[in-house]
């Protein structure tokens, strides 16, 4: 296992470093630089020249991306374009955000949708699968913003019950309450995106373990049928819906931008949308090499999960 | 025993912490807190090395720091730093007379030298400025704004409290502080002492500056959350609230967040589109109509690619009285020019006869023109599309972010592109950047910018009022006659008033200025 984890690293070196110069490639490929927005076109060419001077864009290309790793491989992460502030402390300052919120509402989602998903696959077709499946269709059919805003509109603007934006109420105390009502809009909007994908991959799974023989074995050797299904059914279709729910690992570093965009949330999402309009790409590498980096640890990690949720797999014999 | 004492010590601790936070939260409710939303981020809080220079930079460093004026919406001026001016020297100079109780947050006097010292450091060319050509207009300086030796920037302190400029041609202090006050701002110098002007930009000071402003910088989330405090001590009046916190979010969340009571105000003078002002209303707001235009339209055109017959057969093909009023509804006036003076004189027919004729005479390479919009233009630009199809211009729409849109019009990739601006009364407050070989996005020809510089020097360098105004109508219709843009219309804002606070003049915002030291928050 040590062995082959110690493979996996090595191999995602070159990975790691091969995303981020695809990335560089095509920020840079993207038309338009933060000295073409300087001064919203009241600069003079002598005044873009000085922008591009001080954001180091005068300089080719492959400088660029040598000094930009070299920086990394020193963990400096360059100045913010826009605010000239170092990349990583103004990054450091929005994960928090970020985990909080896609947390809450991954987390969310796989309460709602991993036993659903499951009662689902016990009853086929019955009123909760119907129920549950619209629900899932409509979380995963409607897109993020409109929800979003739907949200606002009835809950903000025409309930006001809860707010319509930010972390906490600007001026206020910062009190846990009030970070939880600022909370509970935009991570249900994120449960309820993430929601289908689970539920449709819990029962999916679910349902091919249950049609197994060995089901029918554990029943007709008289354990209850809960036990069957928890400890026989769900164990065995666990790997897949790992997969699912790890594969949010990424989003909870990279948040989500739509949603914390229009929520005001000062999270990891909002910022990389914001670099990415300011072409500021110091900040928009900087949140690439964090979500490379969990993309990579979530690949692991599902690895050795899978390990642990389902003896079959072993890592003992090459190229498995 | 041993259980009850520690019972009552618990006790103790619970109800010592219980006052505690009851005190805090009274503490905390006697404090008033303006929640303010702005649709985009802020740059370096260093004013002078403002990568966008954009409008939401320019409302920070206006709390933050003091500028000589105020600006209102309709072009008027109120003092602030400076508490009056003259022309001196034939023009050529102007005197300001500075406000004697001015100081910066930590205490120090913000002196005529202080304004001086800035103005040199800022145009050593060794300080990495930037936009440093608004300099330029000081005698002492080259085109690009750098001083031309050590300190030779005509900024002088006559006495403690008086500060004289000296410009390269006749310039009243009323045409300086209109098209440049935003850009200059007082230093605090006493913290700059000792430091290398090349290492200026990176010092720690500017991520807790010390300004001269109406508000003092408290802390920041990067690009997210700016939290000041009222500088009590400001020249003009201690503001009527205790902090201001400004949040960045969504265009499209702002209006939503005033009604819903998350916010009290948003930048830019809280304005709101027609289809907006509406909603606004049901939901019992206060919409109030800005009383000059606060926006310019202009189709910026590629002169290499979009010869002068195609221009003007553009001109002729828009239907520019439909396409304002999709617009700005009733608050847009079709325009032939971007001088303010000439909103409501259009002489502008629409003529697609002429337009087509003109087009059927003009040779061309390719009659498939590129129109470059942003998103929220699309609209607009479906409809000039449909219009000059009428005249035979075939237009492709490219919708696309404002990055892509500049760098496409500089570039030569567009033909034609949707944009709009602030106007200020300054008659040349848009031609005279825009006809200069060093912002040339019009892509025009070097004769004719060398005809646009001889009549633009020709304005500057009149005599009287009469020869100025002779001057201004020859630049007018030389572009009238080669189009290198297109004026469209000049429309006014919606302001959408804020029911928890009060004393914000709303219009004088798209003049990049908050009066913020008038404000209260009950």
């Amino acid at each position: 296992m040590a062995q082959y984890l110690i493979k996996r690293i090595l191999t995602a070196v070159p990975v790691f470093f091969g995303i981020t110069l695809a990335v560089f490639l095509m920020l840079q490929a993207a038309p338009g630089t933060a000295a073409d927005l300087a001064g919203a076109g009241e600069f003079t060419s002598a005044d873009q020249q000085a922008v591009e001077a001080a954001l180091g864009l005068d300089q080719p290309l492959p400088i660029r991306y040598l000094r930009w790793l070299s920086g990394l491989l020193r963990f400096d992460l360059g100045r913010s374009f826009q605010s000239g502030r170092a990349v990583m402390p103004v990054i450091a300052q929005r994960i928090a955000p970020s985990l909080l919120l896609t947390g809450t509402g991954v987390l969310l989602a796989v309460a709602a949708a991993l036993p659903l998903g499951v009662l689902s696959a016990c009853r086929p077709h019955g009123l909760l699968d119907r129920v549950s499946t619209a629900v899932a269709f409509a979380g995963s059919g409607l897109p993020g913003f409109f929800v979003s805003l739907l949200a606002v509109y009835f809950f903000a603007v025409r309930l006001r019950l809860l707010p319509a934006s930010g972390m906490y109420t600007a001026g206020g105390s910062g009190t846990v309450g009030d970070l939880l009502r600022h909370l509970v809009l935009p991570a249900c909007v994120i449960a309820l995106s993430n929601f289908g994908s689970l539920l449709k991959q819990t029962r999916s799974a679910c349902m091919e373990v249950f049609s197994e023989p060995f089901m029918q074995s554990a029943r007709s050797r008289g354990i209850g049928a809960w036990a069957v299904v928890v400890r026989h059914g769900f164990r065995n279709a666990l790997p897949p819906v790992l997969t699912t729910v790890l594969g949010h690992i990424p989003h909870l570093i990279g948040g989500s931008m739509v949603v914390e965009c229009i929520f005001g949330w000062p999270g990891m999402g909002s910022l990389m949308l914001a670099a990415i309009r300011s072409r500021d790409y110091a900040i928009a590498m900087g949140v690439t090499v964090l979500v490379a980096l969990a993309v990579l640890g979530a690949n692991l990690l599902l690895d050795v999960l899978y390990g642990i949720a389902d003896p079959r797999v072993s890592y003992t014999r090459s190229g498995q | 025993m041993r259980k009850k004492c520690f019972l009552t010590l618990a006790l103790a601790a619970l109800m010592a912490l219980s006052l505690a936070a009851c005190g805090g939260e009274e503490a905390k409710r006697q404090e008033t807190t303006v929640r303010y939303g702005i649709a985009g981020a802020w740059d370096s809080l260093m004013p002078y090395n403002s990568v966008s220079a954009s409008n939401y930079a320019r409302l920070i460093y206006d709390k933050l720091y003091d500028r000589l004026v105020f600006v209102h919406e309709d072009g008027s001026l109120s003092p602030r730093a400076a508490e009056s001016w003259e022309s001196v020297d034939g023009g050529m100079a102007a005197v300001f007379h500075l406000n004697q109780n001015a100081v910066f947050h930590d205490g120090v006097p913000a002196t005529a030298q202080c304004w001086v010292d800035t103005f040199r450091l800022m145009t050593n060319p060794e300080c990495p400025t930037l936009g440093r050509s608004q300099f330029s207009v000081f005698a002492g300086t080259d085109e690009n704004g750098a001083a031309l030796s050590d300190g030779s920037v005509a900024a002088e302190a006559l006495d403690e409290w008086t500060l004289k400029l000296t410009f390269k041609s006749i310039t009243t202090p009323e045409e300086f502080l209109l098209a440049r006050n935003r850009e200059f701002y007082v230093l605090p110098m006493h913290l700059l002492e000792d430091v290398a002007p090349a290492d200026v930009m990176a010092m720690p000071l500017w991520e807790a500056p010390v300004g001269s402003g109406p508000l003092m910088f408290e802390e920041e989330l990067v690009g997210s959350r700016l939290t000041l405090t009222a500088n009590t001590d400001y020249q003009l009046g201690a503001p009527g609230f205790d902090k201001l916190v400004i949040t960045v979010m969504d265009k499209s969340s702002l209006l939503t967040s005033l009604i819903s009571g998350d916010l009290d105000y948003y930048a830019i003078g809280a304005s709101v589109s027609d289809e907006n002002a509406e909603a606004a209303r049901q939901a019992g707001l206060t919409v109030l109509e800005g009383e000059v235009p606060t926006s310019f339209f202009e189709l910026m055109l590629n002169n290499e690619t979009v010869p002068a017959p195609i221009r003007q057969a553009i001109d002729l093909a828009l239907d520019k009285e439909l396409l304002c009023e999709q617009n700005t509804g009733e608050l847009g006036v079709v325009t032939d020019t971007s001088m303010l003076s000439g909103a409501g004189h259009s002489t502008w027919r629409r003529d697609v006869g002429a337009a087509k004729e003109l087009v059927a005479s003009t040779p061309m390479d390719t009659r498939e023109l590129m129109l470059a919009t942003t998103s929220n233009r699309a609209g607009l630009a479906a409809l000039m599309q449909q219009n000059l199809a009428e005249a035979g211009i075939t237009v492709t729409i490219e919708t696309v972010d404002s990055a892509t849109l500049f760098s496409g019009m500089t570039d030569g990739a567009y033909d034609l592109a949707i944009a709009s601006h602030t106007p200020s009364a300054l008659p040349l407050w848009f031609t005279e950047s825009r006809l200069k070989p060093g912002n040339n996005i019009f892509h025009i020809g070097e004769e004719a910018l060398q005809r646009y510089a001889v009549e633009l020097s020709a304005i500057h360098n009149a005599a009287d009022d009469e020869a100025r105004g002779a001057a201004i109508k020859a630049l007018e219709e030389h572009l009238a006659e080669e189009k290198p843009f297109l004026p469209l219309w000049f429309a006014r804002s919606l302001h959408v008033q804020s029911p928890t606070v009060e004393g914000i003049d709303y219009g004088s915002a798209s003049c990049s200025n908050e009066n913020v030291w008038a404000w209260s928050k009950a």
